[in-house]
């Protein structure tokens, strides 16, 4: 079995849902036309498949090693990721200024969605890369721009973003690493940072490291930080590699997956000779930082979907060739042959719930893609506007679909049986590998709190009565519809419960603990209902093209046997069909949850608060 | 150096096939085009070529309106010039129709010191176009070429016989015509994705080339049916964990009595 993605629902949702051809009518992504975004897509998906994918189990099994203080990466990623480079595709979002090929950002993350699912240890190296050169672009001198952002977008070299460090982890304002202004404008850099992804590795030549530090004299906490480059090895002024720069790696962690990306701790200045110029202004790093934070808190978001698109596709494979037990029809005889196991309805519905969950996750990703692109080809309040839809929605993308990404690499592995606890299919490395995306880059518990404290009341509330109202607005539409009728009163009524506890809790004498005991399942609630909104969305817009297939070829939906010949035939008619489908059920199985959390939210049940722990 | 890439369109090999309602085509509906992948192999020696010695590459085609984009992923490799010889379908699975043409067009568009095709088109599987367009021109041909080396007045070449290889010194201009193993195709970038559409694609009928495609089409083969190969049979499991020997014994009278193969 290969890396497999469901590219049918990856065009659907590009082009046939989101106006993605609207934007390349824009100015910006004017160079584009449909026909190339397809073809890039077709590209990205093969590299994917036949040069990341391939090294994945290498990379899990091997793994980045510390050997003589100094990290080597699995020998296999050094081709692959030389291809990553050659191609363009690190920095396939970034400006073409710096060497960045400009595509729309929503058309970045199906790309990413490729080789995250292929390659996710590999994948990390690159996106560090971009990320760090995007806010050194952003950020920087002119200078600083000149020495360092191409070279980051092309992959020649690495980034990282050092924020961690063993007292200052969720609480980053902890940080000690020091910085101290020298003479020549250039500040001193000392302290120990830990969990730096790609803190070190073999694959470029050099890594440039933005690192969090207090400059003497700053206030506590995380208004006392200052952003600072810190190159691995010193750049002289024509762009050429000079000495090393007193960056010593301590050790990399051994950890439950993502074995091929090595988690370094790093020493910055045990010789005292560690150079790193400041990178906008003192005192104002953790603003800056968060420029590259939310982009990637999207970007893990999409690391759990893309695990999950790929375990789904793995587990359906298998599901259509392995023999277990007779046809449920045919129990209790037992002369009747093995079928394959997609034949039983349990294991149809463990495929079906991924299925439905991959796809509304991958609607929320690049939904709140496709509304960063639009921050960038809108001006005023309409660009504010979209602006506050992704703020609102970053956390959203991070821990929603890095929670269920992960709980469905494992209904996946559970369809292997017990082949899947084993390391002779890939569902056991899914899993493990995707469950660092809800504790990296701010934990889940972070994305809530940032959620129901700073994004919801942003604005008065403004932005998310908006993306609700756009979820309502599905609700009106489809609320008579005799298919979607009862979908769309659950969807209604979970849209009511949550509306009903913005509005209760902060009345609440308890609320600040209310709200901090239940920020998580809250958050849930919010993505289940946009989750169920986008769905059934999209399975208004595939029904219509479903009928019209059916019309066109004359067949009769009532005759059943006609239609699942006609559905058995033709691949774009199973596709509307399936999706049809995954709305309802995502609508039957999901939504009751968000009711039943808000039970427990509203009666204030205290049971944690309450006992002895 | 000017050097030709005759390439062609064919349904990927991860499509699923099905036969046409006439019997005597595949359903083309659902179906991804492809490079054919033996092309992607002269496709990349010819580049190869053009970068280390420099060379003018013309990519041919012949097919349908949709084949145009053949040459887009043929360019976003590398590469020139683009001829589309645009069919009505009369010779398509015609070798002996698609060498004719071809041939005219690598004569309009020529001369061509090397000619490169795949040594089949994944599709009808033939493997006969390289070496007809190579008769048809009257120059020299090696087929299924696995290894090349450039010489001054000519080129050496490996190609793949039964049980061995064969060492061919032939003078240009030849028709080389690629197998797996000559190099290793590269993956396009994504600048060469957005250069390709600005590359120059010349569109000509059949007529224009001096060719009646009704009258070339089916003249020496025609396609009477097509049908896909029987479904695989379940296989059989002897099972052997009460008593092994037995089992060895029944799977020893399997294959000789009913597979035939000891």
């Amino acid at each position: 079995m290969a890396y497999q993605v469901d590219m049918r629902d990856v065009k659907f949702q590009l082009f046939e849902w989101l106006p993605t051809e609207k934007l390349l009518q824009t100015e910006r992504f004017s160079q584009w036309a449909k026909g190339d975004l397809e073809m890039v897509l077709e590209e990205a998906y093969k590299l994917a498949a036949e040069v990341l994918a391939p090294t994945n189990k290498e990379g899990d099994r091997v793994g980045a090693r510390f050997v003589d203080g100094k990290v080597v990466m699995p020998p296999s990623f050094r081709e692959a990721y030389q291809k990553l480079c050659e191609g363009g595709w690190i920095s396939c979002i970034n400006s073409p200024e710096f060497g960045g090929m400009g595509l729309p950002e929503v058309v970045g993350t199906a790309i990413n969605e490729f080789f995250f699912g292929a390659n996710i240890s590999l994948a990390l190296t690159a996106l560090l890369s971009r990320g760090a050169g995007y806010l050194i672009e952003k950020f920087g001198s002119d200078e600083m721009r000149k020495l360092f952002v191409e070279k980051m977008y092309s992959g020649q070299w690495g980034g990282t973003m050092c924020l961690t460090e063993p007292q200052a982890g969720s609480d980053v304002g902890a940080s000690k690493t020091r910085a101290v202004k020298q003479e020549n404008g250039r500040y001193l850099i000392s302290g120990e940072k830990i969990f730096i992804t790609s803190g070190d590795q073999d694959l470029t030549e050099n890594i440039i490291h933005l690192v969090l530090a207090r400059t003497p004299g700053a206030p506590a906490g995380t208004a006392g930080l200052s952003l600072f480059v810190v190159p691995k090895i010193r750049v002289n002024a024509d762009g050429s590699l000079g000495q090393p720069n007193d960056v010593q790696t301590a050790g990399i962690e051994h950890k439950l997956g993502i074995h091929g990306s090595p988690t370094c701790s790093l020493v910055f200045g045990p010789n005292n000779a560690c150079e790193g110029f400041l990178l906008g202004e003192e005192l104002q790093g953790m603003k800056l930082m968060f420029h590259m934070m939310n982009p990637a808190r999207i970007e893990v978001g999409l690391q759990g979907e893309a695990l999950a698109s790929a375990a789904l596709q793995e587990a359906w494979q298998y599901a259509k060739v392995r023999l277990q037990g007779r046809h449920w029809t045919r129990l209790k005889d037992h002369d009747a042959p093995q079928v394959p196991i997609i034949e039983h309805p349990d294991v149809r519905r463990m495929l079906f719930t991924s299925y439905a969950y991959v796809q509304a996750m991958r609607a929320l990703l690049m939904q709140t893609s496709y509304y960063i692109d639009m921050t960038r080809v809108t001006e005023g309040e309409e660009q504010e506007r979209y602006q506050s839809y992704v703020e609102v929605l970053t956390p959203i993308c991070k821990a929603w679909a890095s929670d269920w990404g992960f709980r469905v690499t494992e209904w996946c592995l559970q369809v292997f049986g017990g082949y899947g606890y084993t390391q002779e299919y890939p569902a056991e490395q899914y899993l493990r590998d995707a469950k660092i995306a809800s504790i990296y880059e701010g934990t889940n518990g972070i994305q809530a709190l940032d959620l129901v404290a700073r994004k919801l009341p942003a604005k008065n509330g403004k932005p998310i009565r908006e993306l609700l109202g756009q979820a309502e607005a599905t609700f009106k539409k489809l609320r008579n519809d005799p298919q979607f009728m009862e979908p769309a009163w659950m969807l209604g009524a979970a849209l009511k419960q949550i509306e009903d506890i913005s509005k209760g809790l902060t009345k609440r004498p308890d609320a600040v603990m209310v709200v901090l005991l239940n920020s998580v399942p809250f958050l849930d609630m919010i993505g289940d209902v946009l989750g169920a909104h986008f769905l059934l969305e999209q399975a208004a817009l595939a029904r219509e093209k479903l009928w019209a297939l059916c019309q066109e070829a004359g067949v009769e939906r009532k005759d059943e046997g006609a239609y699942k010949q006609f559905l058995a035939d033709n691949a774009d008619a199973a596709f509307y069909h399936n999706k049809v489908h995954a709305a309802i059920h995502f609508a039957y199985r999901v939504l009751p949850n968000v009711t039943a959390r808000a039970v427990a939210i509203r009666a204030g049940e205290m049971g944690p608060m309450e006992a002895v722990l | 150096m000017r050097i030709a890439v005759l390439v062609t369109y064919v349904p990927d090999t991860a499509s699923t096939i099905k036969v046409g309602p006439s019997g005597k085509a595949i359903d083309e509906a659902g179906i991804k085009w492809i490079i054919s992948p033996y092309d992607e192999f002269a496709v990349e020696e010819a580049i190869k070529l053009k970068e280390s010695k420099g060379a003018e590459v013309t990519y041919i085609t012949y097919g349908p309106e949709r084949d145009q984009q053949v040459l887009r992923e043929c360019f976003a490799r590398g590469g020139d010039k683009g001829v589309h010889v645009v069919g009505t379908g009369a010779a398509f699975g015609d070798a002996f129709a698609i060498a004719q043409i071809l041939t005219a067009a690598v004569k309009k568009a020529g001369p061509f010191d090397l000619i490169f095709a795949g040594v089949k088109g994944v599709g009808s599987d033939q493997g006969l176009v390289g070496a007809m367009v190579a008769e048809l021109l009257d120059i020299p041909h090696v087929a299924s070429v696995t290894k090349i080396e450039y010489g001054e007045a000519g080129i050496t070449a490996w190609r793949e016989i039964e049980g061995g290889q064969e060492v061919v010194e032939v003078s240009l201009p030849c028709v080389i015509t690629a197998q797996k193993g000559l190099n290793e195709p590269r993956y396009p970038s994504l600048k060469g994705i957005m250069a390709a559409k600005k590359m120059p694609v010349e569109s000509v009928k059949v007529a224009d080339l001096g060719l009646d495609e009704a009258a070339l089409g089916g003249a020496t083969c025609r396609w009477v049916s097509l049908a896909l190969p029987p479904a695989k049979s379940a296989g059989k499991i002897i099972h052997g964990e009460q008593d092994p020997q037995a089992a060895a014994r029944e799977l020893a009278r399997l294959l000789r009595e009913e597979a035939k193969v000891i």
